[in-house]
């Protein structure tokens, strides 16, 4: 009592911030509560004080797993793909709680393969995975936690090849109090933090959280058209006639493909026509300079149009140029 | 000098050997009990509400705690004041003071100063004040209106939530 009377004494105002603890008196806390009386008998004031009730504070095993990663965007084949949980003890005395992983989660469209080891300690608080971080080994390192203590776990999965852009495959981390779970309110006689009683918490002694892979897939796609002109009525592919060619670049899916350069050689036995080298309608210059596009000559002679990071909304792209024929 | 001491030191032995024999051979005989409200539901599925020993609790629980003073001696006990702090741990639950022909009061310093509930102001780091909170008890104090007549026996009953 002598604390909580300083306490108030001093600081009213903090006590009530002291009561909002989410956890609450430990587990093994002596409770303890003493009266006293005064009162005057026959003129002569007295008092006495009466027994002490005592009483120790059961442990309660509650705790929480919280997803910290939004969706992860991934593509088919990749591997070591991270999600990264939290697992809090919300009870009030310290307790070890055993985790695990799921993939099969019901409502996605793939299950994640797990590592080989699949779950780590993110040791280093990187929130990936680090040379750093404490592979997890089941009834070895479960994780032991004093209460509103946290630790961050890290779930690593490898995503199967040959996925289409945009399915969703889940994972989730299971935890649990190593002392027991169940319907809340039952209790593990002297299971307990300093023999107590141990005391299912709301959640059952047990929590999950789901975390979420996404397929993110670009598919470029290139069609090329070639139109003759012929010199006078003539549009026969004769020498002296002329050939456009256009060439239309696609990105479809929800990534973005990036560093993107076309190049196409000019056919054998045609001449490419000096300046006709276009994007989108844009004339580029032939030389190796600020713009995009360029012709290379030489040997084998090409156009070459650095189309840089394509996405779905940027649309088609389209390049042209013009050859001879020989 | 020493000789004085000496005497001083035996005055004050004597004065607390003379408060220990007091408390021993008291006049009000006071027991305490710390139960809690258990619900049984009988074979008729009738629900009855029983105080029973606190055996197992958790934060969050509430505790009754039930105070009863019964004079052991053959003269009327007057000015009978029952003081009990709110154990730590504990946070008093708000109107549940009560003690049949008692005055009912609080503090919120450790004891020092009593008062009715709507005169208890806590001040805040600001310099403000705010009314005291239920929380914000550190004692409650029970004032007998009238002698406790021997063999009578009074009593003072409160409930705390264990934090």
């Amino acid at each position: 009592m002598r604390l909580k009377q300083l306490a108030a004494a001093v600081l009213g105002w903090c006590v009530l911030v002291g009561v909002a603890q989410a956890v609450g008196t430990t587990a093994g806390t002596s409770v303890a509560n003493q009266a006293q009386v005064s009162y005057v008998l026959a003129g002569v004031p007295g008092n006495s004080t009466s027994n002490t009730t005592t009483f120790l504070v059961a442990e309660v095993l509650d705790l929480n797993v919280t997803l910290v990663s939004s969706t992860v965007t991934v593509s088919a084949g990749d591997t070591n793909r991270t999600l990264l949980f939290t697992l809090t003890n919300t009870g009030n005395g310290t307790e070890v709680f055993p985790v695990a992983l799921d993939n099969l989660v019901a409502g996605d469209d793939f299950d994640p393969l797990a590592a080989s080891t699949a779950v780590y300690f993110d040791t280093d608080g990187s929130g990936d995975l680090s040379v750093a971080d404490v592979a997890y080994a089941a009834g070895i390192n479960d994780p032991a936690l004093a209460p509103d203590a946290t630790v961050a776990v890290l779930l690593v999965n490898d995503i199967p090849a040959g996925l289409a852009d945009g399915l969703i495959g889940r994972s989730r981390l299971l935890a649990s109090a190593a002392t027991g779970t169940g319907t809340p309110g039952v209790s593990f006689a002297g299971q307990g933090a300093g023999g107590t009683d141990a005391v299912v918490g709301a959640n059952g002694a047990q929590a999950n959280a789901t975390g979420e892979y996404q397929l993110s897939e670009a598919q470029v796609t290139l069609s090329k058209s070639a139109t003759v002109a012929g010199s006078g009525s003539s549009i026969a592919p004769t020498p002296g006639a002329s050939i456009t060619y256009q060439i239309v670049v696609n990105v479809a899916g929800s990534a973005s493909a990036t560093g993107l350069i076309l190049t196409d050689a000019i056919p054998a036995g045609t001449t490419f026509t000096a300046g006709s080298l276009q994007l989108n309608g844009i004339a580029l210059t032939d030389a190796a300079d600020a713009d995009v596009g360029e012709f290379q000559g030489g040997a084998t002679p090409s156009v070459r149009v650095a189309l840089g990071d394509l996405t779905q909304t940027a649309g088609p792209q389209t390049v042209a140029f013009t050859v001879t024929i020989n | 000098m020493k000789a004085k001491m000496d005497w001083l030191a035996g005055a004050l032995l004597t004065l607390c050997a003379t408060q220990a024999i007091a408390q021993d051979k008291g006049c009000i005989l006071l027991k305490t009990v710390a139960e809690i409200e258990q619900i049984t539901t009988d074979a008729r599925g009738e629900q009855s509400t029983q105080l029973v020993p606190v055996e197992k609790i958790v934060p969050g629980n509430e505790v009754i705690y039930t105070v009863s003073a019964t004079n052991i001696c053959d003269q009327a006990a007057e000015h009978v004041v029952i003081d009990n702090p709110v154990p730590e741990h504990m946070i008093y639950v708000a109107n549940s003071a009560i003690g049949p022909g008692t005055e009912v009061t609080f503090a919120i310093d450790g004891g020092f100063n009593f008062g009715k509930p709507e005169a208890l102001k806590v001040a805040s780091p600001d310099g403000s004040e705010r009314k005291a909170e239920p929380a914000d008890y550190t004692n409650i104090r029970w004032v007998m209106r009238n002698p406790l007549k021997p063999g009578d026996v009074a009593f003072a009953r409160f409930r705390a939530v264990l934090e």
